[in-house]
């Protein structure tokens, strides 16, 4: 009797749990089980307040400057208003460190606004570091973010809603009340929970923009216990902890954003019936002057680099520029291909095997990778490799391993939608016709798929190209990447290095990232 | 008498230009093929769309300077007319109080006309909870509790099955009959109304190709071109 093979996605599934389970279970291993958790109590508490408290701050205000900049900009229509929202899309792939450098730019002891103090005649003195500089950075990254979610889910409401808006005789208040708050309510607590998370998880700008070990996220904490300390135990157990908080995120922002469709319907250019109120047009125009004061400086400021190009050309960035490169690319396609393989899975259970149960199981992992703590896994995963590769070798390895797995729920997010669609509509057609396999996939499947598939292997390129997490723990003269290029050259104040190097690295991963945009908007 | 004269509207790709007039009181079916122009005549009327030219005047009093809301007109769409957050009663009550604070008259106004419709007792359900013959009632209980006197339904019972969609156009005609309101009704299926309405108009093209009794316009020399219509639609 032959037996059935296991699914590629049920063996990717078990190769991923098998990895984060071996990596913790070796890093615990490799402590010795000392200290307890006992005997970090009192650091934990400081390292968790701190956390916590600098990530609600973050989402608080992210999400307060990213709900009025929605409504303004749903409200008004002016020249450039397509530049600001294609800008608005952009944050989410600007590398952390890119933003850590805006800051100094711009907030700096020598920074744009230093200078301009100074010139106005004030004499004192101010620090980025600690709250001020993380604030920024993380409000930085995040409002343009929630701006643009808000407002693509504010230009779902119907047409007919806002014309009964109009025919009704709404106040702007009513409109509020009726058209808009239902929108952000069902919008805000997902995106809270997610920008909660990244702030919460956030490493890069704590670490430079934290000013000491008492400003220390878990995720910089855990850096520290393995690059400085060595307490590969106290790792482990931050890790623990860590990942626990942020599955239970995980989990909670899985159910609030499993939600119906959103009704669509044509829409043409809906004047909304509020846009005349004067008392709104001017809370909008302070509201895009205030964003505009706060967010165009940092994005400016790394337009300061085109004038030190010449500067930076030489061996050391073509090396960062290819190990960038190669990293991103091998990353991408890991987290291609295992998104592709459980995404077929998640349709197979979902629509052949008819448990929706198991199939919520696939949908849910690639958002777990999301709460595991990068470090942990790359320090247990080093553990265990380290007797048969070099360091140098290992980062090699475990770089586009980590940041693949990182950039999973993105691409999964991408993928396994189209791939459910078109077992609904073709699935019966190719059973009928007994098309299976690597047939089923490439007459099926792929014309399908190609498009998604692209955005999300650029989108997936973008995010490891830019990222500033493990190559921390590795990089070095031998392994540099044009991030660590830059974090060497922050850390080494030379400023002007950086901002060449932060434009470069910021132009390639908004090539990368339009890319996927135009791949993802594209008709099949 | 609503009266509309040389009414022009042009997009780069579109443009329409009406002419025609329905009596006080009466029932008018607007008939034609898709994107032939049905929804605009309806949205021009409305508010939404703003003749270049042309005159639009309601029982004497000129509509072209009025914004939607002050129109003595209320319409039903043929998806989305009711918000989902709200309940029935609320989504009727808009009709009359958009801030939703409804006096016990506003309640028993309300409550009388979701009897008319036959929707007794549902008045706490939310959209999400009816089915959609029950949602267009709850929609058309709003426009008739806003006491404007013309109504313009946009293909309003599209979506629903033919039987059903024949007792919302007979429940459409015993409220004209039992109060003081005209009705202009874009339809797909001619034959739902055609022993109902007191007139019918058959747009094509952005222009009012005939308007007459129903018997008239389907028996007459633009019967192939109705059914060609009606088919592609």
């Amino acid at each position: 009797m032959a037996r059935k093979l296991l699914h590629p996605g049920s063996l990717v599934a078990l190769v991923i749990v098998g990895l984060v389970a071996s990596g913790f279970i070796a890093l615990a291993a490799a402590g010795g089980g000392r200290p307890t958790l006992f005997s970090i109590g009192p650091y934990l508490w400081r390292v968790l307040a701190f956390s916590f408290i600098q990530a609600a701050l973050s989402s608080i205000l992210s999400l307060a400057l990213g709900t009025a900049l929605a409504l303004a900009l749903a409200r008004r229509h002016f020249p450039g208003r397509d530049m600001v929202l294609a800008a608005l899309s952009t944050t989410m792939v600007i590398p952390t460190i890119v933003a850590v450098f805006a800051v100094f730019a711009v907030y700096g002891r020598s920074g744009w606004m230093a200078n301009t103090l100074s010139f106005l005649g004030w004499n004192g003195s101010f620090s980025i570091f600690g709250y001020p500089g993380i604030l920024i950075a993380h409000v930085f990254l995040n409002a343009p973010f929630a701006a643009r979610i808000l407002l693509d889910s504010i230009s779902l409401v119907p047409a007919e809603h806002w014309r009964l808006a109009s025919a009704l005789g709404f106040s702007p208040a009513q409109i509020f009340r009726h058209l808009d708050w239902p929108v952000l309510r069902a919008e805000l607590p997902g995106l809270a929970g997610l920008i909660f998370l990244l702030c919460f998880k956030s490493f890069a700008i704590v670490l430079a923009l934290g000013g000491g070990p008492s400003r220390s996220t878990l995720e910089v904490a855990i850096y520290e216990a393995l690059k400085i300390d060595l307490d590969f135990s106290r790792a482990a157990w931050l890790s623990l902890i860590q990942l626990v908080i942020c599955l239970t995120l995980t989990a909670v922002l899985n159910w609030a954003l499993t939600r119906p469709p959103t009704a669509h319907t044509i829409r043409g250019l809906i004047q909304r019936p509020d846009a005349g109120n004067r008392r709104l047009k001017l809370f909008d125009c302070l509201v895009l002057a205030f964003g505009a004061l706060f967010i165009a400086p940092l994005a400016l400021s790394l337009l300061s680099g085109l004038g030190n190009f010449a500067d930076i050309w030489d061996t050391d960035l073509l090396r960062a520029f290819i190990t960038s490169i190669v990293i991103a690319t091998l990353a991408a396609t890991i987290a291609c291909t295992l998104a592709l393989a459980l995404a077929s899975a998640a349709r197979r259970w979902r629509i052949v095997l008819r448990s929706p149960r198991i199939a919520a199981f696939y949908d849910f992992l690639p958002s777990t990778m999301l709460a595991i703590p990068p470090f942990a896994l790359t320090a247990g995963l080093f553990i265990m490799i380290r007797r048969i590769v070099d360091p140098a070798s290992a980062g090699l390895i475990l770089l586009p391993l980590i940041n693949g797995l990182a950039a999973i729920p993105f691409a999964y997010r991408s993928l396994a939608p189209r791939l459910l669609t078109t077992e609904e509509r073709y699935g019966r057609v190719a059973a009928s016709l007994g098309i299976t396999g690597l047939n089923k996939i490439s007459i099926m499947d792929w014309p399908v798929l190609k498009r998604p598939f692209g955005a999300a292997f650029a989108l997936s390129m973008a995010l490891s190209f830019g990222d500033f997490g493990i190559i921390a723990l590795f990089g070095g003269p031998e392994l540099v990447t044009l991030p660590y290029l830059l974090f060497q050259n922050l850390g080494a104040y030379r400023l002007d290095e950086a901002s060449a190097i932060g434009l470069f690295i910021v132009l390639i991963a908004f090539l990368l990232a339009h890319v996927s945009g135009r791949l993802s908007h594209a008709g099949d | 008498m609503l009266v509309i004269e040389n009414c022009r509207l042009t997009w780069p790709d579109f443009s329409a230009d009406y002419t025609m007039s329905v009596r006080t009181g009466s029932l008018c079916a607007v008939i034609g093929p898709s994107g032939g122009g049905k929804t605009t005549l309806l949205h021009m009327i409305a508010g939404f769309e703003k003749p270049e030219s042309g005159t639009l005047t309601f029982n004497g009093q000129n509509l072209l300077p009025l914004e939607p809301a002050k129109r003595p007109v209320a319409i039903v769409f043929q998806d989305h007319n009711l918000f989902p957050h709200l309940t029935a009663m609320q989504n009727v009550a808009l009709g009359i109080r958009p801030s939703l604070r409804m006096s016990g008259e506003d309640k028993a106004l309300i409550e009388e006309t979701l009897d008319a419709v036959d929707l007794r007792g549902l008045s706490d359900r939310r959209p999400g909870e009816m089915s959609g013959g029950q949602r267009q009632r709850v929609a058309l209980a709003r426009a008739l509790v806003s006491g404007r006197p013309l109504i313009l339904l946009d293909e309003p019972f599209s979506s629903l099955d033919p039987g059903l969609r024949r007792d919302m156009v007979q429940l459409v005609d015993e409220l004209r009959r039992r109060r003081p309101v005209t009705i202009l009704m874009t339809i797909h299926t001619p034959e739902d109304v055609a022993d109902l309405a007191d007139q019918m108009v058959f747009v094509a093209d952005g222009r009012v190709v005939a308007s007459d009794v129903p018997a008239a316009i389907l028996g007459g020399s633009l019967a192939r071109q109705i059914a060609a219509a009606v088919s592609d639609t």
